[in-house]
């Protein structure tokens, strides 16, 4: 049992640092990542800051012409990382094909980013406009074993020349696509506006500096520069805008743990997090091992009379010493065989829970690999001398004389001797027994805060709701009126709209001010189609909503939700117009509830809705109860009738939403794993811990059944100990996790207030446990006969 | 009082069979001060061990006032050692971490006696022992006649109508020794019934009755006059 025990920690120690490890490697492989950055942004409006990973498009092009000590500067355009079942599509020879992460990129990305080309060259692969370099899996894909090279893949916009295939890199990076346009394919009156705007945030930039240039005087530098060009472009927009950008440099290993900005990767993830699982970790390595020398010494004291026979047949005390610590290393090194042929097995299992494609030999034979095998033979190294040195040097350095006479040795010369070892081992078993309860109350509270993100009132109803994704390409814009007509006419479908946007998917935003204001303000916009409000359930607070042909109306027209109204701060909100910085404006009709467009992260920020059939990006159909596959079924026959050569992506809304919070459900089930596996090894301890002492106590045990105790009298005086140890521990743990899981519940604006039972139904719950776990161990001491344990040696 | 029937003790250790009792029958009556003698494994103890609930035996039968106690459930079982029988070891048993009065507190404990009624109980014995300056010592802190005394006490403290003592005086010198035989004999002539395992012929002076034992039988059974 023991070095089961060993072997389980050790293996979850291993798969915890294989996952901790694998997040800190994002990144660290592009060659001189130390010198390459991400520019983000923190632009400033009437006083309120946001800080976002995108940057102005023009911002690459004006570094690397403007700035010195810039090696590359790139521009890079992701697909919408929140839309999941955005596929793009890719025709070759009439052969649709889906390809997840199709991005837009300048000639510079392969420049700083160094790819592995198998066809083509990095160096003018996107330089041309309509070329693609795709992935060696795509070119796979679409080719098979031919080359890709020259070959022409159509989207259903344009047609692209293929000028490159690149390996994608098999360590992690935050930069992930699967084929790349090249930027100057964007039609030309597109990128006139957004290319010379300052405040339009539009794609991300990467720069690489050159050796000897500082960070911190580029940054400065850049401020600079850009704060100038701001000003100019403010003076000659004649804009009134309060505000200012600032933009900062993060190193490209560093991305990936940042959390904090808007359009940012959602696959980011909070060093906080990591610490905890290598402190949990280290914990876990920590407690097994405890454990292990525990039970290990406990064990030898049976092995006292045997060293007392081996003294008094002759043998010295380096002859023992070397036979345990021996004997310890190989039992060592048999726990961790069986703890790394565990990782291997349940490796697959554990890549599906952490979402990752992680392998253990592919760690050993890393570059980093000999750390991890280092450490691996120094663990088996001490584990095996302190487990073995307690019976090697402690008893073998007894008197024969004093180990022959009995089990009394501990108090016999010393007096004192007893209560130290097991005082050492209480306080070992508490500490144990503080991080186990201190996990267990965290995942209930993490459980509450999942459950009450679950169970809140969104503002809109996301039951039953179906999304489809429209076909993005032009031709279909004369079909889609009969598409659309054609999707709602079925039973089961209560109720249809379009929308360019959707709660849950990321929003757009822009700059708004009304006519009688000279505020300038950066609101999150919603573009929809009739019956949007009403298919959700949103209310309309005040005013009026969209018709059903306002398609056809001269003038744009706005709704707002509660919070623009009250941010735009007009008492006469309904009738005034509203004016955007790109040139349009329109009448404000009506205002809604504040409906819960964005993740519970957030509060509900202020939303401009204006209204578009042709922007449409989705499909929503408000479904009757229990029809899904009848649904599924009517719009699989719709679509392929309308849509032959796309395939047809849909999802529910209610799931959709959900996903948002797939990092912290994510979390939520480590912490399970690991705190059900963190209670499972001190419980171990434990019984390792009463074995000792049941052991010590046996004859003690005996005198009191002799006296009239009960077999329950006799539990209780073993558990008492225990469970006062486990109150202490939680009493400890309680403050440490109220602490820890504040800050956790702070960063949602919406979160449970932590309640006192929460705290004690974890540490009841490990007093159950300990309490079962002693029983275990003393049913059969509990039983027994006195004279088995009166007459015990 | 007591009355066995056919008693059986085999132990079997790695395949190896022990028998240490063999068939042994033999009464007590109320107020008897009986000693069992005989030489080294002839099954003193092991009988005294029957007697006393510590062990079970392999066959026969034993009855406790008439009650059958081998049909008695485990928990009836401890409830008549509780109520009914007091213990006294050669080599004293007592709990190394209790002290004195702790100890012979404890059989009381375990009755679920009241806590004033106790320490009034407790306090009357220790007295009677002439254990009072030391009650609040450690047993390690305390001669080993004195032990013996600690032991006698809490054999005592809850009355019971039996009290079986095995070699009690075995790790005495012969001052302390026959201290600790005066006080058995003084308990039996308030009326408790006492069995003794012995190999002292003095001790076993004090009894009424001279149980011999060999190879787990009972040879003969002499009656003696007592002290």
């Amino acid at each position: 049992m023991n070095i089961i025990g060993l072997s389980l920690g050790i293996a979850v120690f291993v798969f915890i640092y294989l996952y901790v490890q694998s997040e800190f490697r994002y990144d660290r492989h592009w060659k001189d990542y130390d010198k390459i950055y991400r520019i983000t942004t923190e632009y400033n409006l009437n006083d309120q800051s946001e800080f976002v990973a995108l940057t102005p498009f023009l911002l690459a092009d004006r570094i690397e012409k403007n700035l010195a000590g810039v090696d590359n500067a790139t521009k890079i355009f992701f697909s919408d990382p929140s839309d999941v079942n955005d596929m793009s599509t890719l025709i070759y020879n009439d052969e649709v094909f889906e390809v997840p992460d199709i991005t837009l990129g300048d000639s510079n990305v392969f420049r700083i980013f160094d790819f592995d080309f198998v066809e083509g060259d990095y160096f003018s692969s996107l330089s041309k406009a309509n070329s693609i370099v795709i992935s060696t899996e795509v070119s796979k894909m679409i080719f098979g074993d031919e080359k890709a090279l020259g070959k022409k893949l159509k989207t259903h916009i344009r047609e692209y020349t293929i000028t490159g295939v690149f390996e994608k890199k098999s360590r992690p990076s935050h930069l992930f696509f699967d084929a790349i346009v090249s930027i100057n394919s964007l039609p030309e009156e597109d990128t006139k506006i957004i290319g010379s705007d300052w405040f339009w945030m539009s794609c991300y930039t990467y720069v690489k500096l050159k050796s000897g240039r500082q960070k911190k005087d580029f940054q400065f530098e850049l401020n600079e520069y850009t704060n100038d060009q701001i000003r100019k472009y403010v003076e000659q927009e004649e804009l009134s805008i309060k505000g200012y950008s600032n933009f900062s440099l993060e190193e490209i290993y560093d991305v990936h743990f940042n959390t904090s900005l808007l359009y940012d990767n959602p696959e980011n993830i909070d060093k906080l997090y990591l610490f905890v699982f290598a402190i949990i970790a280290g914990f876990i390595l920590l407690t097994a091992s405890i454990n292990y020398v525990n039970l290990a010494t406990a064990r030898s004291l049976k092995r006292a009379k045997e060293i007392g026979v081996f003294k008094v047949l002759g043998a010295r005390k380096r002859q023992l010493s070397l036979q345990y610590i021996s004997e310890s290393l190989i039992l060592t090194t048999l726990a961790f065989i069986l703890a790394l042929s565990l990782v291997e097995l349940l490796m697959p299992q554990f890549n599906i829970l952490v979402g990752k494609d992680l392998t253990l030999i592919g760690s050993l034979f890393s570059k980093d690999g000999i750390v991890f095998g280092l450490l691996l033979v120094i663990m088996i190294l001490v584990l095996s001398v302190i487990s073995g040195i307690f019976p090697a040097f402690v008893l073998s350095y007894l008197q024969p004389a004093n180990v022959l006479k009995g089990n009394k040795l501990f108090i016999s010369k010393e007096g004192k001797a007893r209560f130290t070892t097991a005082g050492l081992r209480k306080l070992l078993v508490t500490i144990q027994y503080i991080v186990a309860i201190g996990m267990i109350i965290s995942t209930i509270i993490m459980y509450e805060q999942m459950m009450f993100l679950k169970k809140q009132d969104l503002g809109f109803d996301s039951r039953n709701v179906m999304v489809i994704n429209m076909p993005q390409d032009t031709s279909f814009s004369e079909r889609a009126h009969e598409f659309i007509d054609k999707l709602a006419d079925n039973d089961s479908i209560e109720m249809l709209s379009v929308a360019g946007n959707l709660p849950g998917y990321t929003s757009g935003r822009m700059m708004y001010y009304t006519s009688d204001s000279t505020n300038i303000q950066s609101l999150n916009f919603f573009i929809v189609g009739s019956n949007f409000f009403k298919l959700l359930g949103i209310p309309l607070l005040e005013g009026g909503s969209f018709s059903e042909d306002e398609g056809h109306a001269k003038e744009r027209k706005y709704i707002v939700n509660r919070a623009a109204a009250d941010t735009l701060g007009d008492d006469k909100i309904i009738g005034s117009i509203l004016h955007s910085t790109t040139g349009s404006s329109g009448k404000i009709i009506g205002v809604v509830g504040n409906f819960r467009f964005s993740s519970l992260y957030k509060g509900v920020e202020p939303l401009v809705i204006m209204f578009s059939d042709k922007r449409a990006r989705y499909v929503l159909l408000k479904i009757r109860e229990n029809s899904r596959a009848t649904v599924i079924a009517h719009i699989t026959k719709v679509w392929n009738k309308y849509n032959s050569a796309q395939y047809l992506h849909y999802t529910f809304l209610d799931q959709k939403l959900e996903s948002l919070y797939k990092g912290d459900y994510k979390m939520l089930s480590l912490f399970t794993y690991f705190s059900l596996f963190v209670i499972f090894i001190s419980s171990l301890g434990l019984y390792g811990l009463s074995s000792f002492l049941i052991e010590q106590r046996t004859k003690e045990l005996g005198i009191r059944k002799v006296l009239g105790g009960s077999a329950n009298n006799i539990l209780m005086l073993l558990a008492r100990d225990y469970l006062k140890l486990v109150a202490l521990a939680g009493i400890i743990a309680s403050p440490i996790v109220y602490v820890l899981l504040g800050k956790w519940l702070d960063m949602f604006a919406l979160s449970i207030k932590m309640r006192f039972w929460e705290f004690a139904a974890g540490i009841l719950l490990v007093m159950l446990i300990a309490f079962i776990t002693v029983f275990i161990r003393a049913r059969k001491v509990m039983h027994e006969k006195p004279s088995k344990s009166l007459y015990f040696e | 009082m007591i009355a066995t029937n056919g008693l059986t003790k085999v132990f079997r250790a790695e395949g190896v069979e022990t028998v240490a009792l063999k068939e042994v029958s033999f009464r007590v009556e109320k107020g008897d001060f009986i000693a069992i003698m005989g030489p080294s494994g002839c099954g003193k103890t092991t009988l005294l061990n029957l007697l006393g609930l510590i062990d079970d035996a392999t066959s026969g039968k034993y009855f406790f006032f008439g009650q059958d106690v081998y049909s008695l459930s485990e928990k009836q079982q401890t409830l008549l050692r509780k109520l009914n029988i007091g213990y006294v070891f050669q080599n004293f048993n007592l709990i190394d971490d209790l002290t004195v009065w702790e100890n012979i507190e404890l059989p009381l404990i375990y009755l679920g006696w009241k806590r004033k009624a106790r320490s009034q109980r407790v306090a009357e014995v220790i007295s009677s022992m002439e254990l009072d300056y030391r009650k609040k010592l450690f047993p390690a802190q305390l001669s080993g006649g004195q032990q013996q005394r600690v032991a006698v006490a809490r054999a005592v403290v809850a009355k019971p109508p039996l009290i079986l003592a095995d070699e009690p005086t075995g790790n005495l010198d012969s001052l302390h020794g026959e201290e600790v035989m005066n006080i058995l004999g003084r308990l039996n002539n308030e009326g408790t019934t006492i069995v003794m395992v012995t190999h002292s012929q003095s001790d076993a002076a004090y009894s009424h009755k001279i149980v011999h034992l060999f190879d787990g039988q009972i040879i003969n059974e002499n009656i003696t006059k007592g002290v």
